[in-house]
């Protein structure tokens, strides 16, 4: 099949290319089962260079090649050509100061990030055995789903929340949270219900529901947003998640 | 302002799903309806302060552009309570997002099922007064009757934003207010539940009303002669709407109790709260990165939600003499000359 690609582009060291602008490519010979990732490198690579964009793993564990795909955020390496048809409009993600072409600034997306501490905190000293600080599976399972995140910034790039205030910490952020704050071997809940209780933590997430569809790892984010807020509600996240997610993955779209 | 410029052309750029457009009609439904709010409880409040100019007040309701605004109105409270009781239900058990799109849409086609027979019951009142001949105000005396408010809407505004500037010279302006400090708020906390409890209360009150005075009896039954007033079994004599609210308001269940000021004193409360707190997260989403915009915000919220509690309360609390009902009779007669 014949496929047209309209890119958003940007170079802000070109004169006349310093305002973003759209540019057509054509593609022939495409496969369906082509990824959209594959057929911008064939762009780059034999019909225009400059084209800039991010991708490391190219099979969707590193997150990187996230971008707007027809109108809703996507990882390039994951859409198939038969997923978006054969005019496929690409733009870089909403909310983040764009670089280049579809490169954008994430140093904003992981300061939000850091301000959770996704990082394990215990201090209490290690079991008497000296291994490991078990865990039941039923509470291994209460946080299973918010591991899965993979910190592409879909999902917080499609908030309206954030689109309109950069300071707002972002669905990603709180997934993240959510990883630790929901670990029974974790003693850091308290500090972080404390982050994410503030103005621009949790409470501007107006239940939108655009980031959950936007997941490639298929993370139930709006729900793991809402039982963080029902934690600080009731200042502990013992007894919030009676059901979890369960073990296997389900899509979200 | 960049910021809501930006929301609103990639909100109509990004193919979200129904998701998105629950949450923009929710706030469009409630901003018009924090709009009407305003008006409704300070020219509610002339019947005890102001007869005559209560007189003019319903007067302009009766015309073409507010019965227009009217079925808007009506419409709109029916879609936020509906589409509030969805975001209230799924925010008290998150598990229950995989039914968010349904009940979506349950929402919009449960606002069409109840706006058909209401519509039609307001076309009942709309053609009978038309109908009948009755004398309109014309646009432009409607329109000229609501530029005190627009004044007061644009001094309300200018005044939260020097005090914001004030503030701002004496105590300095905050740029910093991203995540991390660890000082979760209290407050915040609190007004998210607030906004789901009074919402869910707020439902039955505010359907109680809607049915009350504008579908048993229409804005335009107001003025009716002769007409027992809804809810009690008190007759407006004169036929002016200061009369029809001090019958309401005076007729008293169980020898003593006074049910409809107590039911618009919880309706005001609940309704003027949850208002202009909903108007605080509107305002404050697109002005974070203006720390005067963002404080003039929460003062306009807070001056707004004041003025009204204050206003409708006097008014509840007030009485309505004979003397009003003859100021207002007199100035009845001569609104269509």
């Amino acid at each position: 099949m014949d496929v047209t690609f309209r890119i958003r582009r940007f170079n802000p060291e070109i004169p006349g290319k310093n305002k973003p602008y759209w540019q057509e490519f054509h593609l022939t010979d495409v496969e369906e089962t082509d990824r959209v990732l594959e057929l911008m490198h064939r762009i780059k690579w034999e019909q225009d260079g400059t084209l800039t964009l991010r991708r490391a793993c190219a099979h969707g564990v590193c997150g990187s090649d996230a971008m707007r795909i027809n109108g809703v955020n996507r990882l390039a390496c994951k859409v198939l050509a038969r997923d978006v048809g054969n005019r496929i409009q690409v733009e870089p993600l909403i909310g983040l100061p764009v670089l280049k072409d579809l490169v954008v600034d994430m140093e904003p997306f992981f300061a939000n990030y850091r301000a959770v501490m996704p990082y394990f905190i215990n201090d209490s000293p290690v079991p008497a055995d000296g291994r490991e600080r078990r865990q039941s599976q039923e509470d291994r399972e209460k946080f299973d789903d918010t591991t899965k995140c993979i910190l592409c910034a879909a999902c917080t790039t499609s908030c309206p929340s954030y689109w309109a205030n950069g300071q707002y910490v972002g669905p990603a952020a709180i997934v993240q949270a959510h990883r630790f704050i929901f670990d029974s071997r974790d003693e850091g809940a308290q500090e972080r219900l404390e982050v994410l209780g503030e103005p621009n933590g949790v409470w501007r997430c107006r239940t939108i529901y655009n980031c959950t569809p936007a997941c490639p790892r298929g993370i139930q984010v709006t729900r793991a947003i809402g039982e963080v807020k029902l934690a600080i509600r009731s200042g502990s996240p013992e007894g919030i998640i009676e059901e979890s997610v369960g073990p296997v993955a389900s899509s979200n779209s | 302002m960049t910021s809501l410029v930006l929301t609103m052309t990639e909100l109509l750029r990004y193919r979200g799903a129904i998701g998105q457009w629950s949450w923009m009609l929710h706030r469009l439904s409630g901003l018009g309806v924090v709009l009407f709010l305003t008006l409704h409880v300070i020219d509610t409040s002339w019947a005890v302060f102001y007869p005559d100019l209560y007189v003019h007040a319903i007067a302009a309701y009766q015309s073409p552009l507010f019965t227009i605004g009217e079925f808007a109105l009506v419409a709109a409270v029916v879609y936020h309570a509906l589409n509030g009781i969805r975001v209230a239900v799924i925010d008290n058990r998150p598990r229950l997002w995989k039914y968010q799109q349904r009940a979506a849409y349950i929402v919009l086609g449960l606002t069409v099922l109840i706006l058909i027979p209401t519509f039609i019951l307001m076309f009942g009142h709309v053609l009978n007064f038309y109908g009948s001949g009755a004398p309109t105000l014309s646009l432009i005396e409607v329109l000229t009757a609501q530029a005190p408010f627009v004044a007061g809407f644009a001094v309300a505004i200018i005044a939260a934003i020097l005090f914001s500037l004030v503030f701002g010279l004496i105590a300095g302006n905050r740029k910093d207010v991203s995540v991390g400090k660890g000082t979760g708020s209290r407050l915040e906390r609190f007004w998210w539940s607030f906004m789901r409890v009074s919402g869910v209360l707020i439902v039955p009150l505010v359907f109680g009303h809607l049915a009350m005075v504008h579908l048993i009896q229409g804005v335009f039954d107001i003025t009716a002669a002769n007409f027992t007033v809804v809810g009690t079994d008190l007759v407006n004599q004169t036929g002016t709407a200061v009369e029809f609210v001090a019958q309401r308001w005076n007729y008293q269940i169980f020898g003593a109790v006074a049910i409809w000021r107590l039911y618009d004193i919880a309706l005001l409360s609940l309704a003027v709260i949850h208002g202009f707190n909903g108007l605080r997260y509107v305002l404050t989403d697109y002005t974070m990165s203006s720390p005067v915009l963002r404080r003039a915000s929460i003062y306009l919220c807070v001056i707004g939600a004041v003025i009204l509690l204050v206003l409708g309360a006097g008014a509840l609390l007030g009485t309505i003499d004979q003397s009003a009902i003859e100021i207002a009779t007199h100035a009845a007669e001569n609104l269509h000359r």
